[in-house]
């Protein structure tokens, strides 16, 4: 992975920037010491470091208005970022480059009860808002595994999911206005706190929605809220084979239901599992789902029958369904302390996020137990099976040589599997620097181009967060050369209209 | 009804076909007005082009897989054929598309996909499932080069790359002649019962439709019109598993006893009911009055009303999407002094006013949609020029020129 040569005369001037920023901040809210900077250096991807030339905490929208144009006016570089825990290298620091954290724009600023709408600032923690609301009977859906942690803000540059967003659907989907400071300092104003606001004019709030901080830095959010569902049940079905829990999954949705969740782990992952929750999975077991149903009493008792009955008829060796609030956690348990169970089984690993289309995971999960071998390293699959997200998580120790290597090669063999089974890159995590490289995979020259434009009518001088996403820098000024090339007709010979 | 100076039209069959018309049309710099069949061409601002490049023909359908939720189809594929091939395997387009042919007085079982897309209207069912921009999941089109370029993919969640599958949806054909478009469709709910009952005030309506959407109870419409024999009434659409509606209904009996005089439309006169709503037709618009939708937060709603009727603004009106919209018509006799005046009584109440019908010298005059800041309309246009940068694809569809 390379990052853009850092420019040296910014770096150079590292210490007047500074001074200029406090001047904006205040002096407790630059960050220039070593010892300081270190705790941003990489985000949730620890194997790709590098310290920021300086961090900044703004603590207001006019603050972050005023940062930004700054930098413009200087040329300096800049990376948004919330808490840090984006697994695709998105906040990952440039050391010529600015990082500004949002971390003390941390208000839910207004709760409409009646049109059931919050308005919040970007580095509130998504689980604050549900708890901001939950004395209403409402909550804020999308639910990233990294609720607890992560940013609405980050939540929605990475357009983040969760395990309910199969049922409920992704950030995108329940975001109704969104405030953004663009790179000069210009503040827009996208949507607003209602259904509908956006309407009659381009959806740039929709495109700026899983940008990952390449167009704008996101500065307040109206969110809508939900009705928290009366009852939820989980059920856990084991099977005997892969393949068989895999079609289980399709056969789930062609009856038509759309469970809340729907979680698959392997053999290796229960294995894990049931050292810390101490509780054994039958002996034939090669991979469980666990399905949740969510709605009133009666609707969730006629599903859970529904469920079951289809589980059966795809051979599930055994079924338990959660009959109380307890039963239900204590079921899911085992899904949360996944990635935290394999941790304890290797030094390293690395998980990656593609995502195919739901009848192609059988196919998918099978070339990777070719890769593993290919690679020499060990592999657990954990994933949202619901909505075909992949989470394969490859073991490594970055402690030997050319292990790291064979663990990036082996994700993005995974991911170019995916990409040619119908599939993604990405489902909820981002590119990144991570996946960066791959976009040439699923897109044309002409596909990115087009995106590409797209951040020079936001960032013409690609000054925010630049190196991510596309394998090549933003080259706006020649893109805008190339149209004039393009006059001469192609095919000039068929016949015109 | 619109872009009537227009003389001819190109209907091509294939992408390719589309993007030489384009790089053709953009070495010579002319504008062309983009349209599937034509069926909505009545909404958003009249284009001034000489030709028409009408995407009608592309209208295959190139895959639909019901176990992955997803089809994939040509913009010209008509929304009735897919709704029936979607109905075939129990599935539905959960955003619930309008035609508005009674509106622009064409035939709507011409209106494409690709205008659907467009124009991301979204019916009553909005409140609960979502809006067609929820459920684009990829698109294919031309830009105002000639470029084929694809975007987004098949996968029910995708953060690849910028997601400019929503900015094209809704773009009503400014940015790009989409070619292809792949959506996420839904089972439909196996029970809907709507339950019809009187009217009160405005401020006690809106107060009970957030009672009830308080509670999950599955409520896929809540209106509030007057009826065929001109009183006033509530719509509450129920929708969702047997026993689930069953439920459901229980609850809102409870709820709504006080009221009276309840009446149940089970499943057939249910749907048929909302695809009433669906169109508009309860409005009732003559033929020269304007038709308006207004955007709005449900709470500030009876007093924008209020005001508008007292003012003349509003004729006719009646209120969907649990009183977030307010479409109304307005009398066709000074649609000028009138139309200005419910744009600032919209803007004042912080609302979004979009016209959908109004003879083309007003729309071209105060614009269809309502306006936006200037840093907005910049980005928005620089946006545009990002995709067609010699301003050839349905020029000044969505905006007005200063
Ligand atoms: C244990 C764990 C579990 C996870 N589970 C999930 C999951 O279930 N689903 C899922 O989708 N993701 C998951 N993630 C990934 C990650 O939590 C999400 O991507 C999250 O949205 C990142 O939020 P953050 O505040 O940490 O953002 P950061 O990591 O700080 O930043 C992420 C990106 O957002 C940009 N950014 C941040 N704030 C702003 C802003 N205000 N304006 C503009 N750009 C901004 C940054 O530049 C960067 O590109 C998980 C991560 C971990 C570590
Ligand atoms: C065939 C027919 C069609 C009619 N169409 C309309 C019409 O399109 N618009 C109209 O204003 N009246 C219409 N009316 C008259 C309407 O039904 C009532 O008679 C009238 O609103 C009652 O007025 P009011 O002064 O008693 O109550 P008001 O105090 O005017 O109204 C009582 C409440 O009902 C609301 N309200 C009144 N009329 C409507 C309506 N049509 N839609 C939604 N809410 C309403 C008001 O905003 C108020 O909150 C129609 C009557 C007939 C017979």
């Amino acid at each position: 992975m390379q990052m853009p040569e850092p420019n040296q005369t910014i770096i150079s001037q590292r210490d007047a920037l500074a001074q200029g920023l406090r001047q904006i901040v205040g002096k407790d809210w630059v960050i220039s010491d070593d010892a300081q900077r270190r705790p941003y250096q990489c985000d949730g991807i620890t194997a790709y470091m590098a310290m920021p030339l300086l961090v900044v905490l703004p603590g207001s929208a006019q603050e972050v208005q005023a940062v930004l144009r700054f930098c413009n006016e200087k040329g300096v570089k800049i990376v948004p970022r919330g808490s840090g825990t984006s697994l695709s290298g998105g906040a990952l620091p440039l050391e010529d480059g600015v990082l500004l954290v949002t971390s003390r724009l941390c208000n839910v600023l207004a709760v409409d009860e009646h049109n059931r709408v919050a308005r919040v600032q970007p580095g509130v923690p998504n689980i604050k808002i549900t708890e901001a609301v939950s004395h209403l009977g409402l909550c804020y859906m999308p639910d990233p595994s990294s609720q607890l942690i992560s940013t609405i803000g980050g939540n929605v540059a990475e357009n983040a999911g969760g395990v309910h967003c199969l049922k409920y659907g992704v950030t995108a989907n329940h975001i109704l206005g969104i405030q953004a400071v663009l790179m000069t300092g210009e503040m827009v104003e996208l949507g607003g706190a209602y259904l509908g606001a956006a309407e009659g004019e381009l959806d740039l709030m929709g495109v700026l929605t899983g940008s990952e901080g390449l167009l704008a830095v996101v500065t307040e959010i109206a969110v809508r809220l939900e009705p928290v569902p009366e009852v939820a049940r989980v059920i856990s079905m084991s099977f005997a084979s892969v393949e068989e829990a895999c079609e289980c999954v399709g056969a789930i949705i062609g009856v038509g239901i759309i469970p809340a969740g729907l979680e698959f782990m392997d053999r290796k992952v229960l294995d894990a599992v049931s050292v810390l929750i101490k509780e054994k999975f039958d002996d034939r077991t090669a991979a469980l789902l666990l399905c949740e149903l969510d709605g009133t009493a009666v609707e969730v008792d006629a599903l859970v029958g529904v469920v079951s009955d289809v589980a059966r008829g795809q051979g599930a060796i055994e079924l338990k369904v959660s009959t109380t609030e307890e039963e239900r956690q204590r079921i899911w348990s085992s899904r949360k302390l996944a990635f935290s169970a394999i941790g304890k089984l290797c030094p390293d690993y690395y998980c990656t996020d593609g995502t195919i289309p739901r009848n192609k995971l059988p196919e998918v999960l099978n070339k990777m137990a070719d890769m593993s071998k290919k690679y020499g390293l060990d592999y657990a699959n954990c994933f949202h099976a619901g909505d075909g997200n992949l989470h394969p998580i490859i073991m490594y120790d970055a402690a030997k040589p050319g292990d790291l290597e064979k663990a990036e090669e082996f994700g993005a063999d995974v991911l170019i599997a995916c990409v040619d089974a119908g599939g993604v890159l990405s489902g909820e995590h981002g590119i990144g620097v991570e996946k960066r490289d791959l976009m040439t995979h699923q897109f044309t020259e002409v596909d990115l181009q087009q995106q590409q434009m797209v951040k020079c009518a936001f960032d013409p001088k690609d000054l925010l967060n630049p190196g991510k996403m596309f394998p090549t820098l933003c080259r706006c000024a020649e893109f805008g050369r190339m149209h004039v090339h393009n006059g001469n007709l192609r095919f000039a010979d068929i016949p015109r209209f | 009804m619109t872009d009537t100076q227009t003389t001819a039209s190109m209907r091509p069959a294939t992408t390719q076909d589309v993007a030489d018309i384009l790089m053709d049309a953009a070495s010579r710099g002319e504008p062309l007005v983009v349209r599937g069949n034509g069926t909505r061409a009545g909404l958003g601002n009249p284009v001034a082009a000489t030709r028409v490049l009408e995407l009608g023909g592309l209208d295959q359908i190139d895959f639909y897989d019901p176990d992955d939720l997803v089809i994939r189809a040509g913009v010209g594929a008509t929304l009735d054929e897919v709704e029936q091939v979607l109905a075939q395997k129990g599935q539905y387009l959960p955003f619930e598309p309008p035609r508005y042919a009674g509106l622009y007085g064409t035939n709507g079982a011409r209106s494409t996909l690709g205008g659907a897309v467009s124009t991301a209207l979204s019916g009553p069912r909005r409140i609960l499932t979502g809006a067609a921009r929820d459920f684009v999941l990829g698109v294919e089109g031309v830009n105002g080069q000639g470029d084929v370029f694809k975007a987004g993919g098949r996968t029910m969640k995708n953060v690849t790359g910028y997601d400019i599958s929503k900015l094209v949806t809704g773009a009503n054909g400014t940015l790009a002649a989409l070619t292809t478009v792949t959506l996420k469709v839904l089972p439909a709910p196996r029970a809907e019962v709507t339950l019809v009952l009187p009217a009160a005030t405005l401020e006690e309506d809106v107060a009970l439709f957030a009672r009830m959407r308080a509670l999950p109870l599955g409520l896929g419409g809540l209106a509030r019109r007057v009826n065929a024999s001109g009183l006033c009434e509530l719509l509450v659409r129920v929708e969702g598993t047997v026993p689930g509606v069953a439920g459901n209904q229980q609850v809102l009996n409870g709820m709504l006893a006080t009221r009276g005089g309840m009446v149940v439309l089970e499943q057939e006169q249910s749907r048929a009911l909302w695809a009433g709503v669906r169109e508009l037709d309860c409005l009732n618009a003559k033929p020269d009055e304007l038709v308006w939708r207004v955007n709005l937060p449900a709470t500030t709603m009876p007093a924008f009303v209020e005001q508008a009727r007292s003012a003349g603004c509003i004729n006719r009106f009646f209120v969907d999407w649990a009183g977030g919209v307010v479409f109304s018509t307005m009398r066709g006799v000074q649609p000028e002094v009138d139309t200005l005046r419910y744009r600032k009584m919209a803007e004042k109440a912080g609302a979004r006013a979009t016209l959908l019908r109004a003879p083309d010298a007003v729309r071209a005059q105060f614009g269809a949609f309502p306006p936006v800041s200037a840093g907005v309309a910049a980005l928005a246009a620089r946006t545009r020029t990002a995709f067609d940068p010699a301003g050839i694809l349905n020029p000044g569809r969505m905006t007005v020129q200063a």
